[in-house]
């Protein structure tokens, strides 16, 4: 039964869509970005701003050379937590604990490069390999932590996962204002200098490039897992329907953890690439809000491993862009934020509108639809 | 009961036809509610009682037919306009907000609350009301640390608020103990005596004789009795319900039984869903080769028996042997691999999952064996072979094999359920199949089709437990019928020599 809506002499009429084209999904995505962009366009001119110059800084973080290589390596991390985001939200475990999982993954490779330096353990050759499995398995316990209390206690994972966040973002808070403080850092929040071997590069590639084909993999690899591997498979009837899932002889338990393993891990390798290619040690804010803006991007992309890639180089450009608009035209830090936030409105709009089609009609005579 | 007939009925639906695809849920359907009565509605699930009311609630409309409300023609074509009518309907799963209060819930949505809201007054009056009814819930507590019997009473709140004076209730007891059904009953009572109007969907023959004064029985979408309750009895009615003996059935074909027993279940104790004891002893053979048939009004534990051998439920006690073998603490893949197919009940949305394709609910059972998958991934073209023989040879309509499942119709979905179960698993045929009422839902081409499968299965060889409420299906389908009453087996008959009338009896009160 269609929900109607009625304004003046018309209806709008909702109607529940079984299939939707990929080209329709697209095309809503689009317009729902391009709207977000034109509304936030009307609130920077109420600030008194230029739209038009805000559009021009926007566009070009993704054509001026030196602004697109900063762009890659923000939306990298961004990229790879969503990646694990999409893997846990196809199981419909609503895992909001990026932000933390990457906290940890920052700290586990921050732990073994202190390792080597402070005690001389780990040869330079393996140093980023270890970094690399330190910072997933980090990430993936803070993650195995609240699928565990799902799956054994039924314990609410939005809740939980979030919980999670504020103890890594405190945890590493602690490390960093107490015992991992750099001794030569003029008493700043900072630990030591990463050695340019824990910093992931390569002789005929930049590191932007570098992290793009990385993040380009890893969704070849997500992609795949989901498409055709058994576990993958798993995976999409338990986030379907839980009750087809137990009657197919599957192991709700065991998927839920083996999801949130590789789900947890991406984000605490996002964590490892924030601390090696952005900033080169570990602070405080090491993340300006990543994991949260993977969830967003994760959802623009409609979960699909692939399209996450355009996704998360679009959230990229726009904190690029926001920090060119805070230093250029002064404007606040939550200047650049409002775009975020609009696209996310926008998106769910999308959704809505995506599983139903929206018609108008003019009322009057014999209502013939219902 | 005489002065009512002198009474403007409250409702008044006339001939009313509501076909879905395949089936007609409602075929010329006469009802009438009379001010101060409580009607109980019964029928066996399927037979259309709650089709019936949801025209009345607006949530369907009619194919045919008029309603009138205190004899005046209305279209209901909303549940805001049914409401508006003064018709009100308590649901099966409560709609609620838990974290809100009891008044909170109840203003929701409410006419003539206003702007500013009066909450002394309110308060006041849900207490009068909670009084009124001896109920012991506060209009301050949160809906969440309510029992399910206390957020069936914020509903009927809810309901009293907005001025319903004809209330429907669907499968109320379902979700409550026999303490609260009690309590429940003393309350539409009370509300009869109140000149409102009571309607009772039940497909419990007790819960009809205890509390109504007239009684409406629906089998298969028509109205088949209407009596005062004071003027019928069990049988009589348990022998509307489930139909008489109807004259062209076809020819029934014993199978080939023989004495080994594919499927012995020993004194089994099964938990339902709200943890009481759904069955409770229950004994019973599958001999390779025939067609064992499970009769019982719904509710006698025969869904929790199935899906307990098919170990999809847990066993609290007692034993499954599967070929003599004890499989009691088996999982579903251990019984899959060991050739044990179950078509569940409501095969379309436990049986597959409907977001995805045709072409991976093809597999769901069989993704993890060879020729369809190595130890880690799946080999798609091979299940794309398998999926386009399954369709083929099930006659499945679907667009494509990468159509999804949500796009067919609940008999193709069936059929799918159907030929993936009967395949068995990629070594052998199954030997044993639990089927949990695999025509329900079905119109008669497809119900003929799946019965024909099944037959044919047995005559291969197989052991088929078969669960149904239409015993029609099971006197021309089983070789031998088995009785279930309170989670109990109470008699066993040869199948094609068994009187109706017989089985009624036992199905309806436990004893012969």
């Amino acid at each position: 039964m269609p929900l109607k809506l009625k304004i003046h002499n018309y209806y709008i009429v909702f109607e529940k869509r079984y299939e939707t084209g990929i080209l329709y999904k697209v095309l809503v995505t689009i317009i729902a970005v391009i709207a977000s962009f034109i509304i936030a366009g009307l609130i920077f001119l109420m600030l008194g701003f230029s739209p038009l110059e805000i559009y021009k800084m926007i566009i070009n973080t993704f054509t001026s050379v030196g602004l697109m290589h900063e762009t890659l390596l923000r939306s990298t991390p961004i990229i790879l937590a969503a990646l694990g985001l999409s893997i846990a939200f196809k199981m419909n475990f609503w895992n909001i604990g990026a932000e933390g999982q990457l906290y940890m993954g920052a700290f586990a490779a921050t732990g073994v490069v202190l390792l080597h330096v402070y005690y001389g353990m780990i040869s330079p050759d393996l140093l980023l390999l270890v970094m690399l499995l330190a910072s997933f398995i980090a990430g993936s316990a803070w993650c195995l932590f609240p699928a565990f209390l799902k799956t054994r206690l039924g314990a609410n994972e939005i809740i939980t996962t979030l919980m999670m966040n504020y103890i890594a973002i405190l945890f590493v808070n602690y490390l960093i204002f107490g015992p991992w403080r750099d001794p030569q850092g003029y008493g700043f929040p900072f630990s030591v200098n990463f050695p340019p071997y824990a910093r992931p590069s390569l002789p005929f590639m930049s590191v932007g490039t570098l992290m793009l084909t990385w993040s380009l993999v890893t969704a070849s690899l997500v992609f795949s897992m989901l498409k055709y591997t058994i576990p993958g498979f798993e995976i999409r009837v338990v986030g379907q329907n839980l009750e087809a899932a137990k009657y197919a002889g599957m192991n709700i338990s065991s998927t839920i953890m083996l999801g949130s393993l590789l789900s947890g891990g991406l984000s605490g390798i996002a964590g490892m690439v924030t601390v090696t290619t952005l900033i080169g040690r570990l602070t405080p804010d090491v993340s300006p809000g990543y994991g949260y803006m993977a969830i967003i991007v994760a959802y623009l992309a409609g979960l699909n491993p692939l399209l996450i890639i355009p996704a998360g180089i679009l959230f990229g450009g726009l904190l690029t862009a926001g920090d060119a608009m805070q230093y250029a035209l002064s404007m606040p830090k939550t200047g650049a934020q409002i775009l975020q936030a609009l696209i996310f409105l926008f998106t769910l709009l999308g959704e809505f509108v995506k599983r139903y089609g929206v018609t108008v009609v003019r009322s009057g005579g014999k209502d013939g639809r219902s | 009961m005489e002065d009512t007939k002198e009474k403007q009925p409250l409702v008044e639906m006339i001939g009313i036809v509501k076909r879905f695809p395949g089936v007609v849920a409602n075929d010329e359907v006469n009802f009438t509610l009379m001010p101060g009565e409580v009607h109980a509605l019964l029928g066996e699930n399927g037979a259309g009682k709650t089709t019936l009311m949801n025209i009345l609630y607006g949530l369907y409309r009619p194919d045919r037919g008029t309603i009138k409300i205190m004899g005046r023609p209305v279209t209901i074509n909303s549940p805001s306009k049914a409401i508006k009518l003064g018709i009100g309907m308590v649901h099966q799963n409560f709609r609620l907000i838990p974290t809100h209060t009891v008044a909170e819930n109840v203003i929701l949505n409410a006419p003539n609350v206003g702007f500013f809201i009066d909450w002394q007054k309110i308060h006041e009056e849900l207490r009068q009301q909670i009084a009124k009814y001896g109920w012991r819930i506060s209009p301050e507590s949160r809906v969440w640390q309510l029992s399910a019997g206390e957020k069936q009473q914020v509903e009927i709140l809810k309901l009293l608020y907005r001025g319903s004076r004809i209330l429907i209730f669907d499968e109320p007891t379902s979700v409550l103990t026999p303490q609260e059904s009690k309590m429940l009953f003393t309350t539409m009572r009370k509300m009869a005596e109140e000149g409102k109007g009571v309607v009772l969907i039940t497909h419990k023959l007790d819960e009809a004789l205890s509390v109504s004064d007239r009684i409406t029985v629906m089998r298969k979408g028509r109205v088949v009795l209407v009596k005062p309750t004071s003027m019928t009895n069990r049988d009589e009615l348990a022998l509307a319900m489930i139909g008489r003996q109807e004259g062209a059935s076809l020819q029934p074909q014993p199978g080939p039984r023989t004495d080994r027993p594919v499927l012995s279940v020993i004194n089994l104790f099964v938990e339902g869903d709200k943890e009481e004891l759904a069955v409770k002893g229950a004994s019973l053979d599958v001999h390779r080769g025939e067609i064992l048939g499970i009769a019982g009004v719904s509710g006698n534990g025969q869904v929790e028996l199935a899906e307990a051998i098919a170990r999809v439920r847990k066993v609290k006690s007692g034993k499954i042997l599967l070929d003599g073998k004890d499989v009691t603490s088996f999982t579903p893949r251990q019984m899959y691999e060991n050739g044990v197919a179950y078509i569940p009940p409501e095969g379309a949305r436990t049986g597959v999952v409907s977001e995805l394709t045709v072409l991976e609910n093809a597999i769901l059972k069989s993704y993890r064996y060879s020729p369809i998958s190595n130890k880690l991934l799946i080999r798609w073209k091979e299940a794309a072979k398998l999926a386009g023989m399954l369709i083929e040879r099930y006659q499945v309509v679907a667009p494509s094999i990468n159509a999804k499942v949500k796009t067919l119709s609940g008999g193709n979905i069936q059929r799918l359920v159907l030929a993936r179960e009967l395949l068995g698993n990629m070594l052998t045929k199954p030997k044993l199949i639990i089927a949990v009422y695999p025509t329900s839902g079905l119109d008669i081409g497809a119900a003929e089709y799946v019965r024909a499968n099944l037959t044919s299965m047995r005559n291969e060889g197989a052991g088929i437990l078969l669960i149904s409420e239409d015993l029609d299906e099971l006197l021309r389908m089983s070789d031998r019928i088995a009785v279930m009453y309170e989670g109990r087996v109470v008699g066993i008959f040869d199948g094609y020599r068994a009187s109706k009338e017989e089985i009624g009896m036992l199905m309806a009160r436990g004893v012969g």
